[in-house]
């Protein structure tokens, strides 16, 4: 009978790393499953369907559903709306973190009090945030409006903004797209500005000393050294914000409801009035999928920009 | 097997082959799993929309479903959630087939049809004790297509407009207007020479779809006919939106093109509107936040169009949906008899905001909760005497302000007037086509577009739920 001391050590799981990696890996796989794969999937199960918010029973009828979005005069809009909202926050949401960035990177008083207010967006709830800029922003009762009117900018006759009393910020297609915009940018700043900060931080020190050293300042670090070492993360923030715009409803939601007439509709505030408000859950569905090959490929960039990162 | 035999797929089916295999174990049964009702035994789980009015549901409704409740040896439970939640909460409960036994909406739930029961029993019921229901009542809560009551409706809400007397009087037209003319005759002069503005919703929200039915009715016409043929493209309706584009002109600002469901009560109680449609919630609010203004504050039923015809959509409609899940139907039944038997107490508490559908109920004796009104014998009786002498006016207020809404189920209808709240009128509703059609003209699209664009969005919906066999008429 052998002895414990001779008997051959058997492995524990504990000493399979392949395996214990494996296993640890299963709730993480699991979670993504079960909250992304399989609403994803049912999704596509109901695009091509009839499905409807208050029928259980449904029938497979192909791509009629996408046939019918496309000769939808407000899908195409919305289609639309949602690209330009998309690229032209996220447009604005680079340059002004890059700027902030910039700023908070150097040393002055006060500097934890700036960094503090610039992530207060961030920090509280979109929906509250939103509602506060809803109040803001009202067409009878904004605070803008009033500043402006005691400047004398606005409601006499002669005014630089109009003899009207309210500029009617949600009311006007073009100021309301603005507000939007506005507000969505005001949202995302924070997070591409900590990005931004991060990828700043990152930059060796010795290599802006030397260059420095050889009169390499300002605009012209800027353009040869921090941009481009910094190009993959700000590339980055630029395609989060991007997936983050095309795929969120809150602002539009919140502000406009996507008025005035559809004008800042976009798919992902369309695919909820059409599809839960409205209960067309199959067209709701297509609208939502439309844009998934788009964002598919954008974050297929995003994660080979994130690996180059990781390089650099 | 007969559904599979027809080419149907039960959702839950194909949530159970495609999720059995992926879903972790303690989600799996949340959501796959069929039939699993939540209530069971003696309970009943109530959903309902938290009231405009506040003590309606503090003071009176939670308190009445649990005494019921405690009458009967059940335990009542009453949820409530905000109006803009109702749908898809709805849709998350009969989609895991478990939640409330009993479901309120605050209009027509009729896209649900294939999920709920058929009430018609409730409605003989309550017809047999109660006498006949409103037909605006009826028209929300019964598709004549498939011939189902799919929904309960004990009330509803009165949509009067809401003008300043003061403003009216100095513009030469003290009892306020009458016709749809006169909001650009007057409101367009009150708004010239007092500096205020009328305030009729363009917007996409609920208080402006609304508005553009009760225009478009007014003007002879409407989305659909009795028999729900599309007939939205007419004369009649280029009159009407044509309208709409100098009212806009006239006697409006691009406000309207932004407002929320509640911009025109805040409009009104900030004395920056001259008339506006809406519930009297927007006086009772004045009432309790501006005193002088909600005294300033009258009523005029439905505006005649340019034919006398006059029509104003309810401005809520109430109606209690019971899914096929619910283990608890029979009880569910016996709450929503129980809630026409005590309907005057929803009156009184909802400060005159809930109108019965059943006007002939009788009123239970004893003590009711409010001051016993002499020789009122009826639910009619009681809204006549309060409408006559309301008994929520501030003090020193003209009593008789409500009079003139006395008669207004004869010029209330139902959102699909003259035909049935179906699914298709749900999400025309829903997807803001006829109030987007009045903006769009207001800002200057011409009539005739407006119209065209409007109908090819309804034709495509009214197809759609067609095919679901829920709608009737022809393509």
């Amino acid at each position: 009978m052998a002895t414990a001391e001779e008997r051959p050590v058997q492995a524990g799981i504990r000493d399979r790393a392949e395996l214990l990696a494996k296993l640890m890996i299963v709730p993480a796989i699991a979670y993504i499953v079960a909250m992304i794969g399989f609403p994803f999937l049912m999704a596509i199960f109901y695009s091509v369907s009839d499905a409807t918010t208050g029928d259980p029973t449904l029938r497979i009828i192909g791509f009629q559903n996408y046939a019918a979005i496309l000769s939808d005069p407000v899908f195409r809009l919305a289609l639309k709306n949602t690209f330009f909202f998309a690229f032209v926050s996220q447009a604005l949401v680079i340059v002004f973190s890059r700027i902030l960035a910039a700023s908070l990177m150097q040393e002055f008083r006060g500097k934890w009090l700036a960094r503090f207010l610039v992530m207060l967006p961030w920090t509280a709830p979109i929906a509250l945030g939103t509602i506060g800029w809803l109040w803001i922003l009202d067409s009878i009762f904004s605070p803008i409006d009033w500043i402006l009117r005691n400047a004398g900018l606005l409601g006499t006759p002669g005014a630089l903004l109009g003899p009207e009393t309210n500029m009617y910020w949600l009311g006007r297609s073009g100021l309301a797209m603005a507000s939007v915009i506005f507000v969505h940018v005001w949202r995302l700043l924070p997070l591409a500005t900590v990005i931004q900060l991060a990828g700043l931080s990152s930059i060796p020190r010795d290599l802006l000393e030397s260059a420095e050293i050889d009169g390499a300042a300002g605009w012209r670090r800027a353009v040869e050294i921090t941009i481009p070492l910094t190009l993959p993360i700000i590339g980055i923030a630029f395609l989060f914000g991007l997936i983050f715009t095309f795929t969120d409803m809150a602002v539009v939601y919140v502000l406009t409801r996507g008025g005035p007439v559809h004008s800042t509709q976009v798919l992902s505030t369309w695919t909820f009035f059409k599809g839960i408000q409205g209960g067309d859950l199959a067209q709701g569905a297509a609208i939502s999928l439309f844009l998934f090959p788009v964002l598919a490929g954008v974050a297929t960039l995003m994660l080979r920009l994130a690996r180059r990162t990781e390089v650099v | 097997m007969k559904k599979r035999k027809q080419g149907l797929i039960s959702r839950r089916d194909f949530m159970k082959a495609a999720g059995v295999g992926t879903l972790a174990a303690g989600i799996a049964p949340q959501i796959i799993l069929p039939g699993r009702g939540y209530a069971a035994g003696k309970d009943l789980k109530i959903l309902v929309w938290s009231h405009f009015v506040p003590r309606f549901d503090k003071e009176w409704f939670d308190n009445f479903a649990k005494n019921w409740g405690q009458a009967n040896g059940l335990n009542v439970t009453v949820d409530h959630i905000g109006l803009a939640e109702i749908p898809a909460r709805t849709a998350a409960e009969i989609s895991a087939g478990q939640g409330h036994d009993l479901i309120e909406w605050v209009w027509s739930p009729s896209q649900f049809e294939p999920s709920v029961l058929d009430l018609t029993d409730v409605v003989k019921e309550a017809e047999k004790r109660f006498g006949k229901q409103l037909p605006l009542c009826t028209r929300t809560s019964y598709n004549p297509f498939t011939k189902k009551f799919f929904s309960f409706c004990p009330g509803w809400t009165i949509d009067p407009g809401d003008y300043r007397k003061s403003l009216w009087e100095k513009a030469g037209k003290p009892e306020g207007p009458e016709t749809w003319e006169d909001l650009i005759t007057y409101g367009g002069k009150i708004k010239k020479d007092q500096g205020i503005q009328l305030g009729i919703g363009l917007s996409q929200e609920l208080d402006s779809d609304m508005a553009a039915r009760g225009l478009l009715w007014s003007y002879d016409t409407g989305e659909q006919d009795e028999k729900e043929n599309v007939i939205l493209n007419n004369p009649k309706t280029l009159e009407a939106v044509s309208y709409m584009a100098r009212l806009y002109k006239e006697s409006m600002t691009p406000e309207v093109l932004a407002w929320t469901a509640v911009s025109n009560n805040q409009a009104l109680i900030a004395g920056r509107a001259s008339y506006i449609l809406n519930s009297i919630s927007a006086y009772r609010s004045a009432q309790k936040q501006v005193p002088e203004i909600a005294k300033d504050i009258y009523f005029t039923p439905a505006l005649k169009g340019p034919r006398g015809t006059r029509w104003a959509s309810e401005h809520v409609i109430y109606n209690y949906i019971i899914p096929k899940y619910s283990k608890n139907a029979d009880t569910a039944k016996k709450f929503l008899i129980a809630l026409v038997e005590n309907y005057d107490q929803a009156m009184f508490q909802s400060e005159l905001y809930n109108s019965p559908a059943f006007f002939d109920t009788p009123v239970p004796s004893g003590d009711r909760g409010y001051p016993a009104v002499s020789g009122a014998k009826k639910l009619r009786d009681l809204h006549n005497a309060w409408f006559d002498d309301d008994p929520f006016a501030l003090p020193g207020e003209e009593k008789g302000k409500l009079k003139v809404l006395k008669d207004a189920d004869k010029w209330s209808t139902n959102v699909g007037h003259p035909g049935p709240s179906s699914p298709a009128v749900g999400e025309i509703f829903n997807t803001f086509v006829l109030s987007n059609m009045m903006a769009n003209a207001a800002r200057g699209m011409k009539p005739e577009l407006a119209v065209e664009q409007a109908e090819l969005l309804t034709k495509a919906i009214f197809a759609t739920w067609r095919k679901k066999g829920l709608v009737g008429g022809k393509t």
